[in-house]
Parts: C-alpha cells; sequence; structure tokens
C-alpha cells in the first residue's frame, strides 16, 4: 500500500489581508477626495503645464556657474549653522539623555516628564520652528541655529536613551553593588558605556543639519536657502542647478565623512 | 593553637591609563571647527541675551489664550497635510520597492545595482522642499506637487532601507528556490519576500510618519496644508490663532506616531497571545 502524505491545510489568511487591504484602500479614498482636503491627482494640469515647465527644467541640465563664487559665503554659512547646532545640541544632549532613560533615572515622575517634553518638542517640523522664530527674533542665522538644536536634541536623546534603556546593564549593577548612588554610577558607567551611541547619533545629526540648514533660508534663517529663495523667485533654474549641486557634493562628502567617523567609533 | 600569621598588604599598582592621543587629538580638531564656526556666524549677541525673555513673552502670546474660533480651518488644512503624506508614502514606497529590490546584494546584477544606489544617495541628499519647487513648474502650486515631491524624496531613503532589508533577511529560502530553479522573480516573491515583508511594511509606515512632518514643511512654499496656514498667520503677527495652529499640528503629530507606532509593533511582534490558556 503507497503511503500517502496529506498536505497541511493552508492558514486561511485572506480575512486578514481583506482587511488590511480594505483599511488600506479606504484611507486612499479618503485622502484624495478633495472635498475633504485630500490630494486632487490632477495629471492634467500636468499635461497642460508640460511645455512650460518642462524647459524650466531643462534649464537644470545646463547650470550657470557664474553663480559659483556668490555661494561661498552662504555655504559657508550653512555649514558653520550646521555645526555650532550640533555641538549645542550635543551637549545639551548628554544630561537630556541621561534623564530619560530608566536606567539612568529611576524616578518614574522625572523620566515621563522628559520625555513628553522631548516627544512635544519632536512633533513641531524643523521649518516651522524656523519660520516662528524668524517672526519672533527677526532675519538672520540665530533663529536658524536654535532650529536645529531643537531638532537635534529631539532625536538625538530619544535614540540615545532608548540605547540606554536597552543596553547591558551589568556595570550599573555593578556599582549599585557597591553602594554607588544614582550620579556616580551615571558618570562611571552609563557615560562612558554610552559615548559610541551618543557620538554616532550626533554625527548622524550633523547630516541631518547640514540638509535642513540648507533650506532654513528659505523662510529667512540664513545660510544658502536665501540664495535658492532669490534664484527660485526668478525663475533661475540653471542658477538653482549649480546651488543644488553645490549642497549635493556637500552633503554627501559629509555623509563619507561622518560614516568613516561612525566605523572607527565602533 | 597557632596564631595567624600577618596578612601581608600587597599592593597593586593601579593600572596606567591608556593614553589615547588620538581621541584627543580628534577632541580638538572638533573643538577648533565648533570655536571656529561659532565666531564666523556672528550671532547677535544683543538678541542672545534677550531670547529667554522674549521666548517666555510669544510663547505666553500663542499658549496663554489659543484663539479656536478657526480650528475647522485648520482641521481641513491638517487633513490636507496627512494625504499628502498618505499619497507620498503611498507612491513612493511602490517607487522605492520596484527600485530597492534589485538595487540588494544577491537580486541584481552589478551594473544595476550601483547605478540605482548612487540614484537613491543624489535623491536623499535634496531635500523635499527642493524637490517641490523644481517639480512645481509642471504641476503647480497644488497639494498634489506636494504629494510628488514627498514620494520622489521618500524614494531616497526608503529604497536604501528596502534594499538593506532585503540584504540582511535569511538567504536560505532563496537560495533554497534558486535552487529548485526558480528565476529572479519566483526568488523575489517566494525567497526574499516573505522573511522581508513585515521590515517593509513597517517601514512604509514609518516612512508616512516622516511625511506627516515634512508635508507641514512643504506648505511654507506655498503647496498648501496646515504649513501654508502657519506661515500666513506667523506672517500677521497673529500669535493667539499660531498658537492653536501648533497645538493642533502637535495633537496631530504625536496621536498619528502613537496609532501609527502601535501598529507597527504589531506587525513587527505579531498578535498577543491572549488566549494561551485555550490552546493548551
Amino acid at each position: 500500500m503507497a503511503e500517502t502524505l496529506v498536505l497541511p491545510p493552508k492558514p486561511r489568511s485572506w480575512p486578514r489581508i481583506a482587511m488590511v487591504v480594505a483599511a488600506l484602500a479606504a484611507m486612499t479614498v479618503l485622502t484624495t477626495i478633495p472635498a475633504l482636503g485630500g490630494v486632487e491627482l490632477d495629471f492634467g494640469a500636468i499635461a497642460r503645464n508640460w511645455s512650460n515647465g518642462a524647459e524650466r527644467i531643462g534649464m537644470l541640465f545646463t547650470p550657470d556657474w557664474s553663480i559659483l563664487p556668490r555661494t561661498w559665503q552662504p555655504m559657508l554659512e550653512t555649514l558653520s549653522m550646521a555645526v555650532v547646532g550640533t555641538g549645542i545640541a550635543a551637549a545639551a544632549s548628554i544630561p537630556l539623555s541621561l534623564w530619560a532613560a530608566r536606567p539612568t533615572n529611576p524616578n518614574g515622575v522625572t523620566r515621563r516628564a522628559v520625555r513628553f517634553v522631548l516627544n512635544v518638542v519632536r512633533a513641531v517640523p524643523d521649518l516651522v520652528y524656523a519660520t516662528i522664530l524668524v517672526a519672533m527674533v527677526g532675519v538672520g542665522t540665530l533663529p536658524g541655529v536654535i532650529t536645529l538644536v531643537l531638532f537635534d536634541i529631539g532625536i538625538v536623546v530619544k535614540l540615545v536613551s532608548e540605547a540606554i534603556d536597552s543596553a547591558d546593564s551589568a556595570y550599573m549593577e555593578a556599582g549599585h553593588a557597591a553602594g554607588g548612588t544614582q550620579p556616580q554610577i551615571n558618570k562611571v558607567a552609563a557615560l562612558p558605556q554610552s559615548w559610541p551611541v551618543m557620538a554616532s547619533q550626533v554625527l548622524y545629526s550633523l547630516e541631518l543639519n547640514v540638509r535642513i540648514s540648507a533650506i532654513l533660508g528659505l523662510v529667512g534663517a540664513g545660510g544658502i536657502g536665501r540664495l535658492i529663495d532669490e534664484v527660485r523667485g526668478f525663475y533661475r533654474y540653471d542658477a538653482l542647478s549649480t546651488i543644488i549641486l553645490e549642497i549635493l557634493i556637500v552633503v554627501l562628502l559629509i555623509e563619507v565623512l561622518s560614516n568613516y567617523l561612525r566605523k572607527r567609533l565602533r | 593553637m597557632t596564631a595567624l600569621a600577618p596578612r601581608t598588604e600587597r599592593q597593586l599598582p593601579i593600572p596606567v591609563r591608556p593614553r589615547r592621543i588620538a581621541v584627543r587629538l580628534a577632541w580638538g580638531v572638533a573643538a577648533v571647527i565648533f570655536i571656529g564656526s561659532f565666531w564666523g556666524l556672528d550671532l547677535d549677541w544683543a538678541k542672545l541675551w534677550g531670547l529667554p525673555s522674549d521666548a517666555a513673552r510669544y510663547l505666553g502670546l500663542m499658549f496663554s489664550d489659543p484663539d479656536w474660533s478657526k480650528l475647522p480651518e485648520a482641521l481641513f488644512q491638517t487633513w490636507r497635510s496627512v494625504s499628502m503624506a498618505w499619497v507620498g508614502a503611498l507612491v513612493g514606497v511602490v517607487f522605492s520597492t520596484l527600485l530597492g529590490i534589485p538595487a540588494a546584494e544577491g537580486a541584481g546584477p552589478m551594473w544595476v545595482r550601483l547605478p540605482l544606489r548612487w540614484f537613491f544617495a543624489v535623491i536623499r541628499a535634496i531635500p523635499e522642499v527642493i524637490i517641490a519647487i523644481i517639480i512645481l513648474t509642471v504641476t503647480g502650486l497644488t497639494p498634489f506637487t506636494g504629494a510628488l515631491a514627498l514620494a520622489i524624496g521618500g524614494i531616497g531613503t526608503h529604497a536604501k532601507w528596502t534594499y538593506e532589508t532585503i540584504e540582511a533577511a535569511p538567504t536560505g529560502t532563496a537560495e533554497a528556490v534558486t535552487a529548485a530553479g526558480g528565476n529572479l522573480l519566483q526568488v523575489v516573491r517566494w525567497g526574499l519576500w516573505p522573511s522581508a515583508a513585515p521590515e517593509l511594511m513597517s517601514l512604509s509606515l514609518y516612512r508616512f510618519e516622516i511625511n506627516v512632518r515634512t508635508s507641514a514643511i512643504l506648505g511654507l512654499i506655498g503647496v498648501g496644508g496646515i504649513g501654508d496656514m502657519l506661515t500666513g498667520y506667523t506672517q500677521y503677527r497673529d500669535w493667539s490663532t499660531v498658537g492653536m495652529l501648533i497645538i493642533v499640528v502637535i495633537v496631530v503629530t504625536m496621536a498619528i506616531d502613537a496609532v501609527s507606532g502601535r501598529i507597527r509593533r504589531r506587525i513587527m511582534e505579531g498578535a498577543k497571545v491572549r488566549d494561551l490558556d485555550r490552546i493548551v
């Protein structure tokens, strides 16, 4: 008698898949109804504007290098803003990260308070800070730097405190066992342990800062964005192309440098 | 009874601290760059000292008595921003997945992978706002432009995550499919997709969360949404309305993060086992 193997029944997954697909479809429909505030998928406009717009976009492929000398100073300003913002945020992140992590701050009330404030800070987009700060303190690099500091603290503290939370706490336990107070343990165990993570996140935020500070000028917060705003007003897309290429090169260089440094940290 | 021999004190020399000249040097270089940048910025010190009191004053203006009369308009514009974020994420994820899979090691040949990866790196380096500025000559100042800018900008990061996820996935099943004679499509569908899908879905939702923030920024160049409204009222210096708008942005962003975060955890960790006793 031949042995027969019975195939196990396929798990019934289609109701769940159907539910997920339905949810996705519903969300997509709701977000594409203009009457509700959704996005009108207007492909007709693209067809109508094509000849006019394509010509301007075509200008991107013939960069106007004559604007290059004018870009050095704003570009330097952009980089300076990124460095200063990162530096200040890094210094502020050290105590805040220790505050926001469970092993280094057993006090639930202050820990939740710090985390909540940081969640709120993170929920406001960077350029929104810049817009409001420009209205408060006036046009210049100061609102830009403050924006970057707020943005960086938000992400660095979140990532570092999560790293401390999930890190191996053997050293800190040893500190407790030896009778150390929480500040002592934080200083000799938690901090040295989290340096590499912190340095890596700070470098990452520097990368992001260069990208962000390139556009802060669009709302008047200093840097190369100011120049972008100027050339876009005149539809000088050939000049815009030069500036974008410059930003591209700087951002990629910073990324390469930061990747190299982060590899060394490990 | 023999007396115990006196204990000899043995002193262990404390090991010498390692001298890490390279680290000190790096710190020095970083400090010089920081200080140099700081002076180069030429910050207005008078404004800097006045900042704390200014900030307190403006925070008072914004949040002591937020003007709720324009809340319906704000919610309408918020939905517009969220819509841009959703449509942008959807389109971006579809294209990132299509482009990201051949860019993964083991899925596409070298001459496909390298150009694709360069392409992603270039897009990553260009901020979404600039993408929007470029494409708005063709698409106009509409929310659709915002969604398209988010979609294009999203390809840079999301496609990178896609190929990294696929490369990190265990290769056993893919090899098995290849051994059984599967072609590239079959390898992707039966070997790579099942192990990479949860992570990819989670990342897609994360992309939506990021887009919610970015879409508010895109409003600043006039494509519509909450950012547009915020810029307008900031320029009028109508601080009580600005305060209300910021509260709306914060609440909506945090709510979306919370919901999306829960869904992502559910995708990555699976369902909570509730009725364990019934199974056992």
